[in-house]
């Protein structure tokens, strides 16, 4: 059931790089309905699911490369579930929303599958092993997409990305080798592997492997340097699938592969994980105050809000959890509605500068429809109820407040200036007076418009609603809640 | 009659079947050339490769013989220098395959070519088995010799007669230190030319830890990284690379290499088994040097050979981790490794070929916008760099997994990690030429790019060409993901392969406080 979701992508991607289609524009088509199929297995998949069941389910399993011990060995819980879909409905966002001009298409729309199947690999992977190969199959599609349809330092960028990023997978790998090996099993299942029994300082030190190598991809700050210029320089539509959905791979190994396998070390770590991810909050909302480029500030807001994530799964108890997987979502879903607004902006208004932007509500010659929907998107990010960025931060601070109630407090105070920054940007870009020397802006065309709409409705649905969202995650963290502290502690144990 | 039987039993003839098949081939090829004159050329290749395809077929059925050792235990036959052999006769096949025109455009004479390429194929399978050190050395001077005639092949190239010059003398001088190593071996074990009874002599008698025999080592251990080009020794490859005709770099960056890795397991397992520590330490320095400068001086160069040269550097040093392991998995993932490495690297030199013989350079910067004019040679060339820079899901990546995976399970986590490091670094070299092939925009396309011609595949000698191409892509490709039948051929190679498993019982491995993690009892 599984391999629907790489084989078709793979399969489809073959066809795009290989086969002539003819124009640009019915690429696109093609694309989309393959990313369209590949979503609509995922919704399949999604009411088949078993809402009971904690551990892994549609599980595959075919023994690949023994000596290795790389076994193509697939499965999703509660934890990848709600990834997966994000994944196939940011793709399809993706695709739809690239220029129907675009050149070189059939290597790009190649890719773009190509890393729609390399995310729904590394999410399903039941392997170490195979995780890492679908970790480093990403490294290249997205090294072309931001190194060939980029902005100007495009090439910086990309080669930036592609050393960090290599980085990241080798100290995945290291680590992976330390673990299997030390665990004493003949291959990479993630069944077999546990670090009971392990010394207190080897645990540390392949736990600090995974969370450097994570915390790269996330990006973490100090380590995030990568990430402004490649989301900045890449196109909206890889900006979308690098901050939307590869991003989340940094945050899904960390509560997978360090959480999970970690229990005991992690408590340990997490004071500092906590106090890190308060760092990159802050320091994520303070970058972006202090921006002039509006892609860049939703870059560095994008930090922010992944800094959450990083303090909930520290904090391990199960609402943390819980908030950290709604997070994930629900980031990916406003960052994305962010990128792709800001392309709009930037196509039809020719600029990203705060300086020079200026009443894009005005109704006849600004961009009214796109400006509303901007607002929307920004009060998504700042956490207004109503919107799906509360609901998961608020359970994110709720689940996490009695474990570290001074970062979750300082958390909380960023997250106001959240809306510091959304406000500048709102304020300068949509409002105030359109110059009259600027000319009239091109319409926003309604095909334009779909991508927007969808994004912004499922933002809506999951904030008025946040259960069809939690209901997915919350058998996966009853099981897997490490917290030894706190209120939750008794919760756990009567459930071991 | 007796008498005589037992000498056929002693010769045993047969194993040497393959080799046979080879020198068959050298003489009709030369006689053909001779009798039937310059047009051979158009078929001569095709002879060349099908009887390298015979000889290969002839490995196949050696597999697993009873009765491995031959000539008076002068050459070992057994399973793991089927591997080896294989390896090179494939290497030489390849090699044919991406030098008929580029020969035949240097207007110089293919048949001699082919026949002086077949020698050193002869020599490299002579040295994959040889078990007695007059073996040793009259086959690593076969493949010496002929290579220095390789790469002096194109005379009227300059560069190419520097690089022979240089390979020449200081490939002279290695030999030369080798066979004094050798010579002071043959004196301390008493007399005796057979690794085995050499390993026995020195276990018995008292010259097991003496001086004598760690000069030896360091001699033989110099003669040997010659041929595999480990730093320090490696001053000779960049510029030989450099000069030589393309299509001998290939064959020396993968044969001759595979060969000195098959003397290296040989000689150091079976006639230095009393020293393994101290060549265990070398050969980790030597990985670790290799390893470094490798691939830290190949992010500078600007031409693609040397470039290729550097990483082939580099690339030595990751399979040595496996020897250096020393276990079974250790091995076998050397073989895995070379076998995966000679498609990868095969196929990088076909494109590099293909591009030179299109444009005339050499120069990574000529690469920039490729993509718009050749595609396929833009995709195989990208396919074999990725590889050879180990990204998944090609098939290099799985090579270096289980290298680094052998190398984890015996305990060397340093240079494990030191692999993983400079395997980022090399990511960035070889990755360097796929942006400029694939990224650059078309009006930054290179002049020469801009004036590249239409390839035209209907051209004498540039079908092969094309079949070289496809197949190490096809092979690149897939061999990582379709991996299991080469993954048992390595392993089985090994274990059935009696040096090694003998050896492993009666040496320690070399690190200390590592159990190892197979079955087999290790007597201290």
């Amino acid at each position: 059931m599984l391999s629907v979701l790489l084989l078709v992508p793979i399969i489809g991607a073959a066809i795009v790089a290989f086969l002539p289609m003819g124009e640009s524009k019915r690429l696109r088509q093609f694309t989309a309905i393959i990313a369209t199929l590949v979503f609509a297995w995922i919704v399949y998949l999604l009411t088949q699911f078993d809402l009971s069941n904690s551990g892994f389910q549609f599980s595959e399993y075919l023994s690949w490369v023994q000596p290795i011990g790389l076994s193509y060995s697939l499965g999703v819980d509660g934890l990848s579930m709600p990834l997966l879909a994000l994944n196939g409905l940011l793709t399809w966002i993706a695709i739809y929303s690239s220029r129907g001009d675009i050149e070189r298409p059939r290597l790009y729309y190649s890719l773009i599958l190509l890393v729609n199947a390399g995310v729904s690999g590394a999410l399903m992977a039941q392997n170490l092993l195979l995780f890492v190969i679908f970790y480093e199959l990403e490294l290249i599609p997205f090294y072309l997409l931001i190194g060939i349809w980029g902005g100007k330092k495009r090439g910086y960028a990309a080669t930036k990305f592609l050393l960090y990023t290599a980085v990241s997978g080798l100290l995945v790998l290291a680590a992976f080798l330390g673990l299997a090996f030390l665990s004493a099993t003949p291959n990479f299942d993630y069944n077999s592997i546990t670090t009971e029994g392990l010394g207190l300082t080897t645990q540390l030190v392949l736990l600090t492997l995974l969370l450097v190598g994570f915390g790269i991809k996330i990006p973490l700050v100090p380590l995030h340097t990568w990430m402004p210029d490649a989301y900045v320089e890449s196109s909206p539509s890889t900006a979308i699938l690098l901050g939307g959905v590869l991003a989340k791979l940094g945050t899904y190994g960390l509560v997978r592969f360090g959480l999970q396998l970690f229990p005991e070390t992690w408590s340990l770590v997490a004071p500092g994980l906590a106090a890190i991810g308060t760092v990159s909050v802050v320091y994520g909302a303070m970058a972006a105050i202090a921006q002039k480029d509006i892609k860049r500030m939703v870059a560095y807001s994008s930090i922010g809000h992944m800094g959450y994530i990083l303090v909930a799964a520290a904090a391990g108890t199960e609402l943390s959890v819980l908030g950290a997987v709604a997070q994930m979502v629900s980031h990916g879903l406003i960052l994305a509605l962010l990128f792709y607004l800001v392309g709009i902006v930037e196509q039809k208004a020719g600029t990203r500068e705060l300086d020079v932007l200026n009443g894009l509500m005005n109704p006849i010659r600004g961009l009214p429809l796109t400006s509303a929907l901007l607002i929307m998107a920004g009060m998504g990010s700042a956490g207004i109820p109503g919107l799906v960025g509360f609901a998961a931060e608020f359970i994110v601070f709720q689940g996490s407040f009695t474990t570290f109630p001074i970062p979750v407090l300082v958390c909380i105070i960023a997250s106001g200036l959240t809306a510091v920054y959304f406000v500048i940007l709102l304020n300068r870009t949509c409002f105030g007076k359109l110059d009259n020397e600027t000319a009239y802006y091109p319409k926003v065309l309604l095909t334009e418009r779909i991508p927007a709409f969808v994004l912004t409705v499922t933002i809506l649905f999951l904030g008025l609603q946040p259960n069809w969202m939690i209901r997915w995650i919350k058998p996966y963290t009853t099981s897997v809640a490490v917290n030894p502290t706190g209120l939750q502690i008794a919760q756990v144990e009567t459930q071991k | 009659m007796d008498f005589s039987s037992n000498i056929a039993t002693q010769l045993n003839a047969g194993a040497i079947l393959p080799e046979g098949i080879v020198v068959v081939t050298i003489l009709l090829v030369l006689i053909c050339d001779l009798i039937v004159g310059k047009s051979s050329a158009r078929w001569l290749p095709y002879v060349a490769i099908a009887g390298l395809l015979a000889s290969v077929a002839a490995l196949w059925l050696k597999w697993d013989a009873t009765e491995s050792l031959a000539f008076l235990q002068g050459f070992n036959g057994d399973d793991l220098s089927i591997a080896f052999r294989g390896i090179v006769a494939l290497s030489a096949t390849v090699t044919i395959l991406m030098s008929v025109r580029y020969v035949e455009q240097s207007g110089t004479s293919l048949a001699e070519f082919i026949a002086i390429l077949l020698a050193a194929t002869l020599g490299g399978m002579f040295l994959s088995g040889a078990n007695d050190l007059v073996m040793i050395f009259v086959a690593l001077e076969t493949l010496s010799i002929s290579s220095y005639l390789l790469t002096g092949y194109t005379k009227r190239d300059p560069r190419s007669n520097e690089a022979a010059l240089k390979y020449l003398l200081i490939g002279a001088a290695s030999s030369a230190i080798f066979l004094y190593g050798v010579s002071l071996l043959y004196g301390l074990s008493g007399g005796q030319t057979n690794l085995d009874a050499i390993a026995t002599a020195l276990a018995n008698g008292d010259g097991g830890e003496s001086l004598g025999l760690a000069i030896a080592l360091v001699f033989a251990i110099a003669g040997i990284s010659f041929k595999i080009s480990a730093v320090p020794f490696h001053q000779w490859t960049p510029d030989v690379y450099e000069g030589s005709p393309t299509p001998v770099v290939a064959f020396l960056s993968v044969g001759s290499k595979a060969a000195g890795f098959a003397l290296a397991i040989r000689l150091l397992v079976t006639a230095f088994g009393a020293v393994s520590e101290e060549w265990h330490f070398i050969f980790t320095a030597l990985a670790i040097l290799s390893m470094i400068l490798g691939n830290v001086v190949a992010l500078a160069q600007t031409s693609m050979k040397r470039m290729l040269a550097y990483s082939s550097i580099g690339q030595a040093g990751f399979v040595m981790i496996g020897f250096i392991a020393g276990t079974d998995a250790g091995y076998s993932s050397m073989i895995f490794y070379l076998l995966i490495y000679l498609f990868m690297n095969l196929g990088a030199f076909t494109c590099v070929i293909l591009f030179s013989l299109q444009t005339g350079t050499d120069q990574i910067s000529d690469y920039s916008g490729l993509y718009q004019k050749d595609p396929l040679l833009t995709l195989a060339l990208s396919i074999c760099l990725l590889s050879l820079g180990g990204i998944p899901p090609f098939a290099g990546f799985f090579g270096k997994i289980y290298l680094f995976w052998s190398g984890w399970q015996a305990g060397l986590y340093g240079l494990v990690l030191l692999g993983l490091v400079t395997s980022v670094v090399s990511i960035y070299y070889y990755i360097r030429v796929v942006k400029m092939m694939v990224v650059k925009e078309p009006q930054e396309m290179s002049e020469t790019v801009e004036n590249y011609p239409e390839v035209r595949w209907s051209l004498p000698g540039m079908r092969p060409l094309q079949v070289g191409i496809v197949v190490s892509l096809v092979a690149t490709t897939l061999a990582g993901i379709l991996s299991n039948p080469l993954f048992t051929f390595a392993n089985n190679s090994v274990i059935n392969s009696p040096v090694l498993q003998s050896a492993k019982l009666t040496q320690p491995i070399a690190k200390a406080g590592i159990s190892e993690t197979s079955d087999r009892p290790i007597v201290q």
